[in-house]
């Protein structure tokens, strides 16, 4: 049948060259007679009209389906009303239909993303977290690697994950990317797995993370204080600090955030063992600190340090230790405040941008500013989710949106770093 | 700063202690227009005019702070608590005392609504506006707490409305079988169950009445957790609710438990006790709302 061969032809067009479809409908039209196959051929044989046929009646009484672009909404409709076709609205608006198709897809596929038992929206114990670091290495050999780099003070492992496209050259320009120096800041160490997993799965795929990795090394450290977390899962949620001893004083551990070599023992720290913010014996008592100092020490060539926490939603730079302004500070700014920017973009999670000194508190002897004055010019701290509602206690079901966001600002810093390698 | 009227903890190992948050003379040089010009080589100078802006945006947040808690308290109202949305504008003075008016305006959210929820800001719900506006004057009485609150604030929700929505959350309560079956509120995962979701509110305007009392130029409270729920009773006039929270305070990071015993009755103002233990310091501190005497809390910078 003709007509039939007719329609065929059309249904070849595909929707691409247009990107997005908004206030686009879908008509569903009966088709009793010739006399109408003749009439609708008319309709979407015009050219003003840019209709798009999805499927055509196979006989009659079957309906035809039709894309009728929003700009064409009221003609169609007044010719077919005119004509008296019958029809119904089957697609209200496609494009709201498809970004929601895509918001769930994409939801899904944070929730498969491993192809085991973890489950990237639930927190989880240290052994789980490092099975998980060894699963993705085993999963992606030539990409990732477990590295040990040290202990705890209670003599846990201290693993990193390694992602390097590099073979045999030790010492290309890397990025660290820290996280759960403060152990009841939970949504650092999930936040810190998710992005491990998604920086093996999109490599390859996105261009973005593809040319970082294609000049730059990244490692990251999830759990940059086991013992710490440990303890915030068997016996209080809210620990901060370490677990070490202080000879003569009744109350443990240091805070690593206060322990490293950049105005130790300065403003914003206190001296006291009992206080949550005690900057320990000396800079880099904390063996937590000191491996990590070592690790990046020997190795040179940092060229970012990127520090996950949480909670208040910020998104900082050097000085936590003065109000004196570092001396790339415009730039830092610039780019913390593009990638609060690209943050943003994903669900509206609004981050405040500035130096640490004023826009959260003085604080010396923390890792940014230790990194920075040691020639790690991209040096920046996340004060994740939220502003305090849950503050620490974050609900698990926020950990993929959080993840997900937070890894627009980590790439659009990572892309900066790559494009002014120094 | 020195805090007054205490013997200085004992020395740490390397000796007598350093000068620690330092924010505090920072805070009130830059409002008395002095530039805080750093010694020291190297770096670029600071326009003080730009770390005066960054003190003042800190202080009116301090303010807003205070003002919302003190608010939620006096609104007694589970249903319609508040949280701090933005800032518009504001206005600090300090005087020689070293005591500090801030005059300020500010919007507000439901605190009630769950977070990150998809309904994009800009709908409304019921013809409703999502933001409230406040203004408000506090004054900070130099590092002591119970600052002064006036405030007023647009009405978010109508009054019968939030009536019946705390009737709704009393009879709610009312149906929770006792004792109490929970350890925590969240878990540690951060879960509330939904039943429980009206224990948490009320929870949280009795820690309102704490957390304005305690709040100071320097010093801003979360509620972090209720780590026990030691009686809940509800009877045909009221609940009577005794638990212990714990409070995260921000700039010394400390975790501070406080005991509250409230007792609520929609649309009654709300009777409030507590006891805070002050980790830092040898004496401990207490309040109440019925007007008798506040000790005076003499808290450590660290």
């Amino acid at each position: 049948m003709k007509w039939i061969l007719f329609f065929g032809a059309l249904i070849g067009l595909s929707i691409c060259g247009r990107e997005k479809f908004f206030g686009d409908q879908v008509f569903r039209i009966n088709v009793r007679n010739g006399d109408e196959i003749s009439k609708l051929s008319q309709l979407v044989n015009s050219d003003n009209l840019k209709l798009n046929v999805w499927k055509s009646p196979s006989t009659f009484g079957h309906p035809m389906d039709v894309l009728v672009p929003s700009v064409s909404l009221q003609l169609v409709k007044s010719f077919l009303k005119s004509q008296g076709l019958e029809y119904s609205v089957t697609i209200e608006d496609l494009q709201a239909l498809l970004d929601n198709e895509d918001e769930e897809m994409q939801h899904n596929e944070g929730q498969e993303r491993s192809n085991n038992s973890f489950n990237y929206g639930a927190y989880h114990s240290l052994e789980a977290i490092y099975r998980e670091m060894n699963s993705i290495a085993g999963d992606f050999p030539e990409l990732a690697s477990r590295v040990k780099i040290g202990h705890s003070f209670e003599n846990r492992p201290m693993y990193v994950l390694k992602f390097s496209t590099a073979e045999g050259r030790r010492r290309r320009p890397a990025i660290w990317l820290n996280a759960g120096i403060h152990s009841r800041e939970w949504i650092s160490q999930a936040t810190a797995i998710w992005t491990a997993r998604k920086i093996v799965s999109d490599h390859g795929k996105d261009p973005a993370i593809t040319s970082i990795l294609e000049k730059m090394d990244i490692f990251l450290l999830p759990v940059a204080n086991p013992d710490g977390y440990v303890y915030t899962q068997t016996q209080n949620r809210l620990w901060r600090k370490t677990r070490s001893h202080n000879p003569g004083s009744p109350c443990v551990g240091a805070d690593p955030n206060r322990n490293w070599n950049a105005s130790f023992a300065g403003e914003g720290a206190s001296d006291d063992p009992c206080s949550e913010v005690y900057h320990g014996h000396h800079a880099n008592s904390e063996v937590e600190v000191k491996s990590v100092v070592d690790f990046i020490q020997e190795h040179g060539n940092f060229k970012c340090f990127i520090d996950l926490h949480s909670y208040s939603q910020l998104l900082m730079y050097p000085y936590g230790y003065t109000v004196k302004k570092a001396p790339d500070a415009d730039e830092l700014d610039k780019v913390a405040r593009c990638a609060a920017k690209a943050l943003a973009s994903l669900s509206g999670t609004t981050y405040q941008v500035g130096p640490t000194c004023t826009t959260v508190y003085p604080a010396s002897g923390s890792s940014v500013d230790w990194a920075y004055d040691n020639g790690i010019k991209y040096a920046f701290t996340f004060e994740l989710r939220d502003t305090g509602h849950y503050g620490f206690l974050l609900p698990a079901n926020q950990i993929i949106p959080t993840a997900e966001e937070t890894w627009l600002g980590l790439k659009t810093i990572m892309e900066h770093v790559r494009d002014n390698l120094y | 700063m020195p805090p007054r009227g205490q013997p200085p903890p004992a020395s740490g190992p390397g000796g007598p202690r350093p000068a620690v948050l330092l924010l505090a003379p920072l805070l009130l040089l830059a409002l008395q227009g002095v530039a805080a010009a750093p010694a020291g080589a190297g770096g670029t100078e600071d326009s003080p005019g730009l770390q005066d802006a960054e003190l003042q945006r800190g202080l009116l947040q301090q303010a807003a702070r205070a003002a919302l808690h003190f608010f939620n308290f006096r609104a007694g109202s589970p249903s319609a608590l508040r949280v701090l949305a933005a800032v518009l504008e504001g206005r600090a003075t300090v005087n020689p005392k070293k005591e500090c008016q801030v005059d300020l305006v500010f919007t507000t959210d439901h605190y009630n609504r769950e977070p990150f929820c998809l309904i994009p800001k800009s709908l409304f719900q019921d013809g409703e506006e999502r933001l409230g506006k406040c203004s408000a004057r506090v004054f900070f009485r130099n590092q002591k707490p119970r600052p002064a609150v006036n405030v007023t604030c647009t009405r978010l929700i109508e009054k019968n409305k939030r009536q019946q929505e705390d009737y709704l959350l009393y009879t709610h309560m009312k149906q929770l079988k006792t004792p109490l079956d929970v350890v925590s509120i969240p878990d540690s995962h951060g879960h509330i169950d939904p039943s429980l979701r009206p224990i948490w509110d009320l929870a949280f305007l009795g820690s309102s009445y704490v957390m304005w009392e305690k709040t100071t130029q320097f010093l801003h409270y979360y509620m972090a957790q209720i780590s026990s729920v030691n009686q809940w009773k509800t009877n045909d006039d009221a609940v009577d609710f005794d638990y212990t929270v714990l409070l995260h305070e921000f700039s010394t990071q400390e975790i501070i438990p406080c005991r509250i015993h409230l007792v609520w009755y929609p649309g009654k103002p709300l009777k409030v006790k507590y006891h805070c233990q002050e980790l830092q310091t040898p004496e401990e501190a207490s309040g109440t709302e019925e007007g008798s005497a506040v000790a005076p809390t003499e808290l450590n910078n660290f």
